[in-house]
């Protein structure tokens, strides 16, 4: 998706906006302010939440933009910016992980055999951390290792997360097969 | 074997180079119930990709551009207050050091008069033609923040002007003004003709 974006003049932008100049930065804006927004609401509870990470994200990046060197893809260095970010505001409003309490309350829930989400009903019913994970790996491509070291936890956690959101999905989509 | 569980259908998606991904693969292959259910993992996660981008309600950049302006203001003026206090203890060794000629006071307090005033006028075309609601480039952006420093060294070393004694003070004092009237002149220009020819 947003590997793809093409931004013209893209060295030339950049190394504007290294000197700090205003429309070099408002040009980086515009070119990735819907990956990031997507990125950020795909992970945060709220649109408000959102729109902070993507302030967050581009008032760090504007802050920091002597330290991009070019190693590694443009999109690549915002993206660990902005996931980092969502996580931050995870951390920081502590959301209740809803499925959960619900799976600890009642782990086969009955109405769930006749439920059918659509996909983003379903994704928006995970818990914050599930979501976080399956977000950042499977749509993102972030390897476990990765998303353990930006979450502060262990490899096992991410790959358990990862596992556990995709059997709510499953259920919740109605794809429960016969195994 | 038993059927996969979902953490080994999910590792099989990666470079199968764990423990018992092989074995997993092994399973697949003779079982249709777990490569349909692979199939149906491989297709969630296909629909997830392809879920349409969520656009941000509101533009946020003119937010991120006021918090950029505000931390450049307050990193610059942390830093014009390390900067103020080593020139005002340089200037105070100069005085100490240097044998400066009597001045005119008369005559340089009138000047002194001359120069305050042009400069609130200077300060005064500024404030309307008000700068930072306007868009610039980035080389007038950096020219006026250079004149904007200088001046801002100028005050520092006014205020520390202003506190010594002696004769010598009003002509250091007329030396400063005019030397900030000019810059803030050159400051004018460079917002009205975008730094096309302040030749800094």
């Amino acid at each position: 998706m947003a590997e793809t974006l093409v931004i013209a003049n893209a060295d030339a932008v950049l190394a504007r906006a290294r000197t700090g100049d205003p429309q070099a930065m408002e040009a980086l804006y515009r070119a990735f302010e819907m990956p990031v927004y997507n990125l950020a609401r795909r992970i945060c509870r709220t649109a408000e939440d959102a729109e902070d990470v993507l302030q967050e994200t581009f008032f760090e990046l504007c802050r920091s933009i002597g330290q991009f060197r070019g190693e590694g893809s443009l999109w690549g260095w915002i993206r660990t910016i902005a996931s980092s970010k969502a996580l931050m505001r995870l951390r920081r409003n502590k959301y209740r992980d809803t499925d959960e309490l619900e799976d600890e309350i009642s782990p086969t829930r009955k109405e769930d055999a006749h439920l059918r989400m659509d996909l983003e009903s379903a994704l928006d019913r995970l818990g914050e951390t599930s979501r976080a994970v399956v977000w950042l790996h499977d749509v993102e491509g972030y390897t476990h290792e990765e998303i353990a070291e930006m979450m502060g936890k262990t490899v096992s956690f991410s790959k358990s997360q990862l596992a556990r959101a995709h059997v709510r999905l499953r259920r919740w989509l109605g794809e429960e097969a016969a195994i | 074997m038993n059927h996969l569980s979902m953490e080994q259908l999910v590792s099989l998606r990666g470079p199968g180079t764990e423990p018992g991904t092989a074995e997993a693969r092994r399973h697949v292959e003779t079982c249709e119930l777990c490569r349909d259910e692979l199939d149906r993992l491989h297709q969630r996660v296909a629909r997830m990709k392809a879920l349409p981008n969520l656009q941000p309600p509101r533009d946020a950049w003119p937010v991120i551009r006021r918090r950029l302006a505000d931390d450049r203001h307050r990193r610059r003026t942390r830093w014009m207050g390390i900067a103020g206090t080593a020139l005002a203890a340089s200037i105070l060794l100069a005085v100490v050091v240097s044998d400066i000629s009597r001045p005119d006071t008369l005559s340089a307090t009138a000047a002194i008069d001359t120069a305050k005033a042009q400069s609130r006028a200077l300060e005064s075309t500024i404030d309307r033609y008000n700068p930072e609601a306007r868009v610039t480039d980035g080389r007038t952006a950096r020219i006026a923040a250079e004149l904007e420093d200088r001046i801002a060294d100028l005050d520092r070393q006014l205020e520390v002007t202003q506190m010594r004694e002696g004769q010598a003070r009003d002509q250091q004092l007329l030396q400063l003004w005019r030397e900030r009237v000019n810059l803030l002149d050159a400051l004018v220009d460079v917002h009205v003709t975008k730094a096309s020819n302040v030749g800094l």
